[in-house]
């Protein structure tokens, strides 16, 4: 089993600086999530350790040994692309078997790890058919096969999920998680959709602008994010963040003093963040409150959202039960769980202790 | 759609058909006809009396002499200008294909500069009229001592279909998805492999679009078998059938038998490939 270490990595297209100098590691048999919105850098970075493309600067090993010089066929990894990338002229069997094919397997033994990996993903009866008469799904599960019937060191997947429809990704989590379990390949998955990174990962990496915001677990990244990136990027519905300052060893926004008491050495002015799910809403008179106007209300399922003006253009959003009912313009308070609140230096973004 | 219009369609659609075969059919009928019959006044549709007199010269060297004064009969000629038209189409075909397929390949997965002119140069140069440039190529032939070669008709005929056939393979080329060329790297293959054993069966369609095109350009061409042969049992179909006539008179008995015959490698190839045309004219147009 191998842990994939990346140190100093830089990848520039033209003047477009992807990855600047990226430390990673990743360790043996874990499943680790590269998470980051559209143009963080997580394709790029996991095209360099594919092999696909050539870094700037910087260098890959797979356990000990360097393996950014070699091409993608000598790093003895499979990858499992977006579009499933199957080869459209070859049927099912062909696909799941074309690595061990160039790699002259005897017709026998590969035929008998085909049926082995068929097996495993219930596509046994596919085997004939070429990618075009297939579903999404049982696309997706052929371009697992293909992956699987080497046995690589190293599994890399670029967002396979995203593709197939709601119900069928929800599945298809599951059982992808259920694969690296039994299989105890260390796999780098990459994402832009939190939910995936939260549910399959041992370890997510939070990526942003070519930096890596934050590696941790996903309990981690969610309530300790490391800064104001991760803390804005992680979470559904987001983390309130608004400015406050400090006085006296106490938090103020908008003219309300908080009773939370912080740090002497905490800076002047900064921003302090908590999750709808810890803000909730009572009458104005309730000491300790912040009072405010609601702007909006959304029902989303069992929950409703409901979207408190504290001062003008600040708003808080409180996540509460459905049956609790407020409407447009209604006075209330909401009132900041101080346990789990989040606070931030402005400047730096940095997440600063309570 | 209305029964009225459908039928007006059809019937639109019938005429043009009866207008476009009338000549072929014309010929068939013609080159059946024994010599007698073929200036009948009014003429006869079909034959009275079929005879395969004609194809028989053609094609075994018949005792009939059509060129008076001549010694050796042109139709003895026939099955040679076959041959020379199939050497030269398949022959320029094999290189304008080969080197549109690779010249497109690397045009849209590598990068290097006048990447991006090139397929508008080469479309721009297959506008150009080949009247044209038949001239000059065929004063650089002259000082390449390969006029009447056939290999002179081949690369000329390789100038004329290079640019549209590379133009073919560039769009085909550029809707082939490169993840799928990845992925054969990703699990092993080299270069060579992922060419030979992933890219070329999908742009196969449009291999075979460019080489129908190619041959029949080539098959069809008489501007350059023209200027460019003098010998008899050099010239490609198209212009050694034209000494069937010769000034004073036309033998249209061996010119009808020997335009069917011309007629029938294209057309056949063409219904065996035609499915394979409409995909990769297709997959070009849209995706290109």
């Amino acid at each position: 089993m191998t842990d994939v270490v990346v140190r100093g990595l830089s990848k520039s297209f033209g003047s477009n600086n992807v990855l600047k100098a990226l430390d990673l590691l990743v360790p043996s048999r874990q499943f680790v999530t590269l998470l980051g919105p559209s143009g963080c850098g997580k394709t790029t970075l996991l095209r360099l350790i594919a092999g696909l493309e050539k870094g700037n600067g910087g260098e890959i090993l797979f356990g000990e040994n360097r393996v950014d010089h070699l091409p993608p066929g000598e790093r003895n990894i499979a990858m499992v692309f977006q579009s499933y990338a199957l080869y459209p002229t070859m049927d099912v069997a062909r696909n799941i078997g074309y690595g061990l094919e160039v790699r002259r397997m005897p017709k026998l033994e590969r035929n008998e790890k085909i049926s082995t990996v068929a097996k495993v993903l219930e596509i046994g009866h596919l085997l004939l058919r070429k990618p075009k008469q297939l579903s999404g799904g049982q696309r997706q599960r052929v371009a697992l096969g293909r992956a699987m019937a080497r046995r690589p060191d190293i599994f890399l997947m670029d967002e396979p999920l995203s593709n197939l429809d709601a119900k069928l990704r929800s599945a298809m989590r599951g059982e992808l998680r259920r694969f690296h379990l039994d299989l105890g390949t260390t796999t780098i998955y990459v994402t832009h959709d939190q939910l995936e990174a939260m549910t399959m990962s041992d370890l997510v990496v939070v990526m942003n602008e070519g930096v890596v915001q934050q590696i941790g677990t996903p309990e981690e990244v969610y309530s300790k994010p490391a800064n104001l990136f991760v803390a804005g990027f992680i979470g559904t519905p987001p983390m309130n963040l608004f400015p406050a300052t400090t006085s006296d060893g106490f938090l103020k926004v908008a003219n309300t003093t908080l009773p939370i008491q912080v740090s002497p050495h905490m800076p002047r002015e900064v921003v302090i963040g908590i999750r709808p799910q810890e803000v909730s809403v009572m009458d104005p008179a309730e000491p300790g409150a912040i009072p405010g106007k609601v702007w909006m209300v959304e029902l989303i399922g069992s929950e409703r959202l409901i979207e408190v003006e504290i001062a003008p253009k600040l708003r808080i959003i409180a996540e509460v039960r459905a049956k609790h009912r407020a409407a447009i313009d209604d006075h209330l308070a909401v009132r900041l769980d101080p346990t789990h609140l989040h606070i931030f230096d402005p400047v730096t973004g940095k997440a600063l202790s309570v | 759609m209305k029964t009225w219009v459908a039928a007006l369609l059809y019937a639109v659609l019938s005429a043009i058909t009866v207008v476009v075969c009338f000549p072929l059919l014309w010929a068939i009928s013609t080159s059946l006809k024994p010599k007698s019959e073929i200036f009948r006044w009014p003429p006869t549709l079909w034959p009275e009396n079929i005879t395969f007199e004609s194809y028989r010269e053609l094609l075994f060297g018949g005792a009939v002499a059509s060129a008076p004064g001549a010694g050796v009969p042109p139709s003895a000629y026939f099955l040679d200008w076959f041959a020379n038209s199939v050497i030269v189409s398949v022959g320029s075909t094999a290189i304008s294909i080969t080197i549109a397929t690779l010249a497109a390949y690397s045009l849209t997965r590598f990068r290097f500069w006048g990447q991006r002119a090139v397929p508008y140069i080469a479309i721009l140069g297959y506008m150009v009229p080949s009247v044209i440039f038949v001239f000059p190529m065929f004063l650089t032939m002259v000082s390449l001592d390969l006029t009447d070669t056939l290999l002179s008709l081949i690369l000329g005929y390789v100038c004329i279909t290079l640019p549209f056939c590379l133009w073919l393979m560039w769009a085909f080329f550029r809707g082939v998805p490169i993840e799928i060329e990845e992925a054969a790297l990703v699990d092993g293959a080299s270069r060579l492999q992922v060419f030979r054993q992933v890219v070329l069966p999908v742009a196969l369609p449009g291999i075979i679009a460019a080489s129908i095109f190619s041959l029949i350009v080539s098959w069809n061409d008489y501007l350059f078998g023209r200027v460019f042969m003098n010998s008899m049992e050099n010239l490609p179909l198209t212009v050694g059938v034209m000494h069937f006539f010769d000034g004073t008179h036309v033998d249209w008995g061996l010119m009808m038998a020997s335009s069917v015959l011309m007629t029938l490698p294209m057309a056949i190839l063409f219904g065996f490939m035609q499915r394979h045309l409409v995909a990769g004219f297709g997959a070009g147009a849209v995706k290109g």
